[in-house]
């Protein structure tokens, strides 16, 4: 009777524990709900202009409207192209930023400059102009750490074993079904399609 | 010689378009809108009524290909196609790629070999419309019997 109870109370803390709405830290590169319907893997490089765009058109909107609303829960991941001389220093500065909770505003910001920075190579530079002194020398010192140095080849394993063969690839995951998309998409494309999968 | 290039080219042309409207059709239409999309050409209208639409005209044209029905009509239609295809694709290449192809499906990203392939497909459908609108060669002329020299009865 008691084994029954004790079988019975851990379900029921599992049902709720299941239930319960965990959203991530805004400043990390996983956003929303990791209970929503569907999960969106963004594979993307930061010296990349279709990653740019689809980062500047599409995926603000799409924060704004399916994961703060709890459909879509979306992870970004590092993806630099060898092609590009310093998307890996970006990434690992973007990593180096997910630690002190800055990875949104640092990864917008390195959007925001990526003609400046591909030219003259000053990732640094662009990262930390958004940041406090105290911070811009902590990620400083975290991007050149083995540790971020390892989650971002984590990720590029992970794209490798997920076929990604360009940039910027999302992969649509709801339930069992996948469906990976190259390229910059615009919004409203991407809204029809999230629609279809959400009814 | 002629009749069965133009056997194979059709043969092997249609076998393509009936796959790739396959794949195209096997998955949400959707999916494929995206693939559109992404070559940032159409306006999201545009894109939707050829993601509706390609798939099955791709399907018509291989299926006519195939038949050997209507061979002046789908040689054309499939070269027309595929010039578009090909040049939607170079200008992807020469922005640096990074899209899909969709092509074949999805997965597949814009590269040297795509553009090599199609590039390959469109020399064969221009071939093909080539030897359907060449014009034919005229027979040799009957003999004729020369006077005083009566014909066998």
């Amino acid at each position: 009777m008691k084994r029954a109870t004790f079988i019975c109370s851990l379900f029921i803390a599992g049902v709720s524990f299941a239930g319960e709405p965990q959203n991530a830290a805004p400043g990390g590169k996983a956003l929303g709900n990791p209970q929503a319907p569907i999960r969106i893997d963004l594979y993307s490089d930061y010296q990349c202009p279709g990653c740019k765009w689809l980062h500047e058109n599409t995926i603000r909107p799409l924060i704004q409207d399916y994961v703060t609303a709890g459909k879509v829960y979306l992870v970004q991941r590092e993806y630099p192209l060898p092609i590009h001389a310093h998307a890996h220093a970006a990434a690992c500065y973007a990593c180096a930023a997910e630690k002190i909770g800055k990875y949104q505003l640092v990864g917008d910001q390195l959007f925001r400059t990526q003609d400046a920075w591909e030219k003259d190579g000053n990732v640094a530079g662009a990262a930390c102009s958004v940041l406090s002194a105290v911070e811009a020398g902590q990620i400083r010192a975290l991007a050149i750490s083995p540790e971020i140095l390892t989650l971002v080849n984590d990720d590029i394993k992970a794209g490798r074993a997920e076929a990604v063969n360009g940039t910027p690839t999302m992969i649509v995951t709801k339930f069992i079904r996948r469906f990976p998309v190259t390229g910059p998409v615009s919004y409203p494309v991407l809204r029809r399609f999230l629609d279809s999968l959400l009814n | 010689m002629s009749t069965r290039l133009t056997f194979v080219l059709r043969i092997a042309l249609g076998l393509v378009f009936c796959y790739a409207a396959y794949t195209k059709l096997r998955q949400p239409w959707l999916v494929f809108a995206m693939s559109i999309d992404a070559y940032r050409v159409l306006p999201p209208w545009a894109v939707f009524t050829v993601a509706r639409t390609l798939p099955w005209t791709e399907l018509a044209i291989g299926i006519l290909l195939v038949s050997g029905q209507f061979l002046k009509y789908a040689a054309p239609a499939a070269s027309l196609l595929l010039v578009v295809f090909y040049a939607a694709m170079i200008r992807a290449y020469a922005a640096g790629g990074g899209i899909d192809c969709g092509c074949f499906g999805v997965g597949e990203a814009v590269s040297s070999m795509t553009l090599v392939r199609d590039g390959a497909l469109l020399s064969c459908s221009l071939l093909l419309s080539f030897l359907e609108y060449r014009p034919l060669r005229p027979h040799a002329s009957p003999p004729v019997s020369s006077p005083g020299v009566p014909l066998a009865r």
